[in-house]
């Protein structure tokens, strides 16, 4: 038998060491930040703290007009993740068919971006002639464009990505919520959507809101999917592709890395202290429920 | 959970009969949970499922057309490209493999060493790092690998080398560092689900009954976990096979993988070869998720959260 507790060091070096591997995956995440903030660029022996380079990159109108393209692509993506990761979570808790249903909602999860991007590529070329095909076949010419490449196949390349990861959210989330609060609700006279709107939402909504938060992180970052599915406009990060690939790592590339991990960083930190603070809350609660009541 | 007007035992106001008949539950709502599985059904599914029939078009100049060829398959199989993919999946191999060793310990001990309350504020300190861009994680692994980056001069400073090395980045080495960095959380993630599943009564059983720490990690622990280590291995394993970001920007001119292979021959207006390649991707994945799913019962990951 052992005991980590008797030996305070050895709980001590076990926490150091996660903490060793928290600091090692982000370190080069600060160092490049603190990169984009020196007048002299990566590798200068002298630090100058300057702005200049992300004036460089909000100053660049092709840039701006690409997060621009980045945000939109963010909320059609989010307008259509978050209702049908909440279908699905409802759908697998009422589902027989549980192992079925999980392995279709969670297998974009195993499959890599460059050859899921490919199979919908020609998936989406092959689409775009067969509707192109039909129009000319019927006469019309209501076909054509149909899924040609641009914003909604990019869409539909990120939603397939997100959508995992909003599910295993919601259904975290719904894991701790009682059926039977919803049976009672229809036993009182609620319909199904009012069973849901006003009972069972409530309680899932911390979980809705952060699957919002890492669908917009997740499309803000994707690059591969995007590239091969956006057609005629380019999103931040396949900017950034482009520019290193290009031109190399330049003091302006150190800013567009700096500016997602910035953003990406504020967003997924708000999540966490909001989750943070909403835990302790509801314990600092649950104790004072549980305390017995004094007499005065 | 705020006050509603259910709540406050309010009378919620009746639909109208033809709203109720439209959108209650014999109208739409029995049928829009089906959303989901149609849309992963048409764009999910199918693109992936036709990708074998795909694979053997006849491919013409810019584009392919139906027929039966195994042509990309033979072109595949007889060039380095099947070459560089059994690299690839040992580079990716070599991945979980470290993965494994730094990840895992970091599951178990999270699982069975820190307060139930505080278990899961210290798996988000790993959401972060995940959760910021693979393409920026991956790109920042070049200031820190580089001939003057943070590596080479913290060993140099501190006098342990007298030149810097320059075989980390660029190199085989660069890109298996690369992908562990990318895909690590996952394998502490995965542990951790799978372990969360296993009760406390398990582990304090063996503590009374003075089980050594090894017989308790082979014997309890790895076979309660394997579903989440599977799960976690055939993750970083596909990954590292498949996105080609990692031997793009750390590999160099000579690395390449699965994803970087069907890359090429996309840009190569060779549509067939990219199917083939993406077909003995997927089958390779297929492959591992049956044997795992036969082994050690995969759902079990999802019944803390089912």
């Amino acid at each position: 038998m052992y005991d980590d507790f008797a030996s305070p060091w050895n709980i001590r070096l076990k926490w150091a060491y996660l903490l060793a591997v928290v600091f090692a995956l982000l370190m080069p995440v600060f160092y490049t930040i603190g990169i984009s903030f020196n007048q002299h660029g990566f590798g200068a022996r002298i630090y100058e703290f300057t702005f200049d380079w992300y004036r460089v990159v909000l100053g660049d109108t092709l840039l701006v007009v690409s997060l621009k393209w980045t945000l939109y692509l963010a909320l059609a993506t989010i307008a259509a993740t978050i209702p049908m990761a909440l279908l699905s979570a409802k759908f697998y808790k009422r589902t027989r068919r549980k192992v079925g249903f999980v392995a279709l909602m969670l297998s974009p999860l195993f499959v890599p971006a460059d050859i899921m991007g490919s199979s919908l590529l020609v998936f989406f070329k092959n689409l775009a002639r067969g509707f192109a095909w039909l129009g000319d076949a019927l006469g019309v010419s209501w076909f054509d464009g149909w899924f040609d490449l641009g914003f909604l196949t990019a869409v539909i390349g990120q939603v397939i990505y997100t959508h995992p990861y909003a599910f295993i959210v919601i259904l975290i989330t719904m894991s701790r919520y009682r059926v039977q609060q919803t049976e009672a609700a229809r036993a009182c006279g609620a319909t199904a959507w009012q069973a849901f709107w006003h009972v069972e939402f409530p309680q899932i909504r911390v979980g809705v809101f952060s699957s919002c938060a890492f669908v917009t992180i997740l499309s803000f970052n994707e690059a591969v999917r995007t590239a091969l599915l956006k057609g005629g406009f380019d999103t931040f990060s396949n900017m950034l592709v482009a520019q290193m690939l290009n031109i190399g790592m330049s003091g302006e590339s150190y800013a567009m890395a700096g500016i997602m991990s910035i953003v990406s960083m504020l967003v997924i930190g708000t999540v966490i202290v909001y989750t943070l603070v909403r835990a302790e809350r509801l314990e600092r609660r649950a104790r004072a429920m549980a305390e017995p009541v004094m007499s005065s | 959970m705020s006050p509603s007007p259910a709540r406050r035992g309010r009378e919620l106001p009746a639909p109208p009969a033809r709203w109720r008949q439209l959108f209650g539950e014999n109208g739409i709502q029995r049928w829009v949970f089906y959303i989901p599985v149609v849309f992963f059904v048409l764009f999910f599914a199918a693109p992936m499922t036709l990708t074998v029939v795909w694979s053997v078009f006849e491919r013409t100049q810019f584009w392919m057309e139906p027929g039966f060829t195994l042509f990309a398959y033979d072109n595949f199989f007889t060039s380095a490209r099947a070459e560089n993919y059994l690299y690839s999946m040992l580079h990716a191999a070599a991945s979980v493999l470290i993965s494994f060793v730094i990840g895992f310990p970091i599951a178990v001990f999270i699982r069975r060493r820190v307060t139930r309350a505080a278990q899961h504020r210290v798996i988000l300190l790993f959401i972060l790092p995940f959760m910021i861009s693979e393409l920026v994680r991956v790109f920042a692994m070049r200031p820190v690998l580089g001939r003057n980056g943070v590596v080479n001069s913290v060993l140099m400073d501190l006098g342990i080398l007298s030149e810097p090395i320059t075989s980390i980045l660029y190199s085989p080495l660069g890109v298996i560092i690369g992908d562990v960095m990318s895909f690590l959380p996952f394998m502490i993630f995965a542990g951790f689900l799978a372990l969360e599943a296993v009760q406390n009564y398990v582990f304090e059983v063996c503590d009374d009954l003075g089980t050594g720490r090894v017989r308790l990690f082979t014997d309890i622990v790895l076979p309660l976990a394997a579903p989440g280590i599977f799960a976690g291995s055939v993750f970083i394993f596909v990954n590292s096979m498949g996105v080609a970001l990692v031997p793009t920007l750390l590999g160099g001119p000579g690395a390449v993988n699965a994803g970087l292979i069907a890359n090429q021959a996309i840009v190569a207006l060779d549509f067939p070869l990219a199917m083939a390649i993406s077909t003995i991707m997927i089958f390779t994945l297929v492959l591992l998720l049956y044997i795992g799913h036969r082994l050690f019962d995969l759902t079990k990951i999802l019944e803390p959260i089912s």
